[in-house]
């Protein structure tokens, strides 16, 4: 049986093993290239999705958990209030250096922004700690995060 | 050097399809939906509808390079960076190597080193027949017409004229042999600071990197190698990887077995099932 998923607001089918990482249904079986590969182990936070608004990482979080759950990734989070406020932010400051980690980075400090619309640098701390960067654009993470919450909601 | 004769051949006219013209080499596959376009050399593709399309040489890896160099280009052919849309070069080194280093890489921090010379005077080509051809059409002096921001004017008489309007006539030209590059006291890009352009592709996951390449009908393949220098596979026990659903075939090497397979999940679960360590030993 394939699983069914609700991927950005649609539903999508994968016939692949329950214990399937997302980020390898998204990638390579969706084709959906936008949420990257980086560790595999859930330690880098490249891989970064939304399920039900919450960042998890897809890496390892088997298809058969996401059932049932709405699927956000970079390529859609934009459509949130908070997520278009990051890209924006991120644009307006560009943060990006090479760019690989930051679709990860973006859905972090979406899922942040959504639930804290004022974080304190503690909270950006706290919530962001997980997403690694090796050009070491956290400066300008945060001041993507602050500027972003500038904004208001 | 060398790169004389091969712009020269790059540039050398040849006719094509759709009252347009294609000059020298194809710059790409999506080269046949542009038929009508004007293609003075392999860096620059303008079409009827207006689109200005720059094939990028070398790898943005964050360097900043998908900034520069079309700011080299774009500074001669006299349009903001805003109205041009990037593509990255097929694999053709007869075409996009570096000047440099001789081969299609991107390192060394020589990029604009490299190109510093060769895409101004791309830029400046495709910009010269423009004008040529705008200055055909309203019968004036090439001279007494300026190009500015994606299209000619002619000052005396307040004409306009956009790029796309001009790129099927500019495409039946003959390519100038010689250009004349602007004066650095002329540069309006070159020097300036500007804002990066894969910016926007790197906030909303359109940036096709390596890894995100997917050719057609293309498998995903990982691969177990020999712990130790000298290592060749002894034996291999498959069942249980074949067994694993979207895993395609069982790759056994010399020093190496690799699980090709429809996704990288399937894959990687299929080598786990291998269990290789256990089966290289070291030969003599």
């Amino acid at each position: 049986m394939p699983h069914t998923l609700t991927v950005n607001g649609k539903a999508r089918s994968a016939e692949v093993d329950d214990d399937t990482p997302v980020l390898w249904v998204l990638r390579d079986v969706l084709g959906m290239t936008g949420t990257k590969f980086g560790c595999g182990l859930g330690l880098c936070g490249a891989c970064t999705i939304h399920l039900d608004g919450k960042p998890v990482r897809s890496c390892i979080t088997p298809v058969a958990a996401a059932a049932g759950k709405r699927v956000t990734t970079i390529e859609a989070v934009g459509a949130t209030a908070a997520g278009k406020k990051i890209q924006q932010a991120w644009i307006e400051l560009e943060v990006p250096q090479c760019g690989y980690c930051q679709s990860g980075q973006i859905m972090s400090a979406t899922a942040l922004l959504a639930a804290n619309p004022k974080p304190t640098d503690g909270d950006i701390d706290a919530a962001m700690s997980g997403n690694i960067c090796r050009c070491g654009t956290y400066v300008r993470i945060r001041e993507g995060i602050k500027h972003a919450a500038k904004k208001g909601t | 050097m060398t790169m004389d004769l091969s712009r020269r051949q790059f540039l050398s006219a040849s006719a094509a399809l759709g009252g347009g013209l294609l000059i020298g080499f194809r710059t790409g596959p999506s080269i046949g939906a542009a038929a009508a376009a004007f293609t003075p050399n392999a860096f620059i593709r303008i079409g009827s509808d207006g689109q200005i399309v720059l094939t990028m040489p070398y790898v943005e890896m964050g360097q900043g390079t998908y900034t520069s160099i079309p700011m080299l280009i774009a500074e001669e052919l006299e349009v903001d960076l805003k109205q041009v849309r990037l593509e990255h070069a097929p694999p053709d080194e007869k075409l996009y190597a570096n000047p440099l280093l001789g081969v299609q890489a991107t390192g060394n921090s020589n990029a604009i080193r490299g190109s510093w010379q060769s895409l101004r005077q791309a830029g400046a080509t495709a910009r010269t027949m423009l004008v040529s051809a705008a200055a055909k059409r309203w019968n004036v002096d090439p001279a007494s017409c300026r190009a500015q921001r994606g299209e000619v004017r002619h000052a005396p008489t307040g004409r306009r004229l956009k790029y796309g309007a001009l790129a099927a006539d500019a495409a039946r030209l003959p390519v100038p042999e010689k250009v004349v590059l602007k004066r650095p006291a002329d540069f309006k890009l070159i020097g300036t600071p500007a804002k990066r352009l894969d910016t926007p592709s790197k906030v909303n996951g359109s940036a096709v990197y390596g890894i995100d390449v997917r050719p057609p009908g293309v498998k995903i393949a990982t691969l177990a190698q020999s712990p130790v220098f000298g290592g060749r596979v002894k034996s291999v026990d498959d069942a249980k990887a074949r067994a694993v659903k979207g895993v395609r075939q069982i790759v056994r090497l010399d020093d190496a077995v690799a699980v090709v397979a429809d996704h990288m999940g399937a894959a990687k679960k299929g080598l786990a099932a291998l269990v290789i360590a256990t089966h290289f030993q070291v030969l003599p």
